[in-house]
């Protein structure tokens, strides 16, 4: 069974785009093949925008989930 | 992609091989760093590169923006780990002048509701000095601290200048003149300690001394590439997270809306390339060889005299009173024979008047007039360092033969 717990959070809340995408694209460089990363997200642009950043750097996003105004997005780095 | 990469190798081939030219017909040794440094071939290559991955701008939601945007933000972490801060206290500007006025301004129009006092030296750069002029004309008052004969801003001095309607102290982190390294640590606290913002311009110290704003106590620090062999025309402001400044420019919100204006990339990504490549080996070496410089020539020539301390000194300043010799003249003399230094600060240069950096530490205008800087980088060696003390040995003495 692939784990699907994250090893590290990153908040980018109040963070513009793409802004938002490159934090995400850098903190997924700095970790493990497989690890899996919790990003936390604004309603928005952000939550179109970030996802297909990260899916055009060939990384899986995992699941969106909507938590009150925030949006909770798991990605694996490929 | 592959043709770019060619090209690119080209340009860099091409450049190594002017230098290489250079050096066999000519010798010239560049020594005003101070004023601005060359830029180190790994910085323009680090530039280059953002043209082969088509950054574009970096606000830009699509992917060539997603990819200027990521150069950006890494440049913005490796800043940040240098100087031991978080990535969003960084504001990224077009150099320390703009970083100055930012901070200056800046806290100047967020608080003026709390007080319309500030602290500064009497030797600090003309991008602070000229900036709080310009803010007692717009009705705020500046107390202009003095300085010991070696250019120190007593901690104490600090103390007794604050008051109730204090906003901001800002002490300069090594002086461009005298290579002065202030004592911000114990400002710094002293002004926390009395709710004041600390700002410091570290634009001749960055890379050249530790710097932590966490321990230190900074609210505020300017910081620049071009003299760490990074390009011109960028810098930054480290903003302590919750202090409030106001926008010097208003347009796009970039920056957190703080500074406004299309990134500038490429000069992002060098500045970024400038501090990753600087290390504390070099900061060793240039302070070796500048012991060295200033005893062989104390040795050698009498009556010279070091501007500045001797401990307490920025590791490639040097700053010296030749008596009875002209700098400016000086200067020109070593010019002609293609050694390159300068009488003081570079934005002062063109002016006649002494430097009031040096009137500051209490030179008469005859001794200011009789000042040389030569700045080192890390690339000054030894046997530079030994032509120019011999150059020196012969001007000076004909120099003072024809007076």
């Amino acid at each position: 069974m692939t784990q699907k717990k994250p090893a590290e959070v990153l908040n980018l809340e109040g963070v513009a785009c793409p802004q938002n995408s490159a934090k995400a694209l850098l903190k997924l460089e700095s970790m493990e093949v497989n690890g899996i990363l919790e990003i936390i997200v604004d309603e928005g642009e952000p939550i179109k925008n970030v996802p297909i950043s990260l899916e055009a750097e060939g990384h899986e996003v995992i699941s969106k989930v909507k938590i009150d105004k925030v949006w909770r997005i798991l990605v694996r780095k490929l | 992609m592959k043709r770019i990469e060619k090209r690119n190798k080209k340009i860099l081939s091409n450049k190594l091989n002017l230098r290489c030219r250079k050096m066999i017909n000519k010798i010239e040794i560049y020594l005003d760093n101070a004023a601005t440094s060359a830029i180190d071939l790994r910085v323009s290559e680090a530039m280059l590169s953002c043209q082969d991955m088509k950054a574009m701008n970096a606000s830009s939601t699509h992917k060539p923006g997603v990819i200027a945007a990521k150069a950006v933000e890494k440049a913005r972490t490796v800043i940040a780990q240098k100087i031991h801060s978080e990535t969003q206290e960084l504001i990224f500007t077009s150099g320390g002048t703009e970083s100055n006025n930012l901070a200056i301004k800046g806290i100047a129009f967020a608080n003026r509701e709390r007080g319309k006092h500030i602290i500064t030296s009497k030797i600090e750069h003309s991008s602070v000095l000229e900036t709080t002029k310009w803010l007692e004309k717009q009705g705020f008052e500046i107390t202009y601290l003095p300085v010991d004969e070696e250019g120190l801003v007593s901690p104490k001095d600090v103390e007794k200048a604050i008051k109730q309607e204090t906003i901001l102290v800002s002490i300069i982190h090594a002086n461009n003149e005298i290579g002065t390294i202030e004592s911000i640590s114990e400002i710094g606290a002293i002004c926390r300690s009395k709710k004041v913002y600390f700002h410091s311009d570290a634009c001749q110290s960055f890379t050249k001394t530790r710097i932590n704003v966490k321990s230190q106590n900074l609210d505020l620090m300017s910081l620049n590439a071009h003299k760490i062999h990074g390009p011109k025309g960028v810098g930054a402001l480290y903003v302590r997270n919750g202090v409030k400044i106001e926008p010097l420019l208003h347009g796009g919100g970039q920056e957190d809306g703080l500074r406004s204006g299309t990134y500038n990339t490429e000069g992002i990504v060098g500045f970024g390339k400038a501090v990753e490549i600087a290390e504390i080996k070099d900061i060793k070496k240039m302070a070796k060889l500048r012991d060295y410089f200033i005893q062989k020539i104390q040795n050698n020539i009498e009556g010279v005299d070091l501007n500045g301390p001797r401990a307490k000194r920025l590791c490639n300043n040097i700053s010296l009173r030749f008596r009875f010799v002209n700098g400016q003249t000086l200067a020109r003399e070593l010019n002609e024979k293609n050694i390159y230094v300068s009488v003081g600060s570079a934005c002062l240069s063109t002016k006649v008047a002494p430097s009031h950096v040096l009137l500051a530490i209490g030179l008469e205008s005859e001794q200011a007039q009789e000042t040389v800087r030569i700045s080192l980088s890390r690339w000054t060696t030894m046997e530079e360092m030994n032509l120019v003390i011999q150059r020196l040995v012969e001007i000076v003495q004909h120099s003072r033969e024809i007076r």
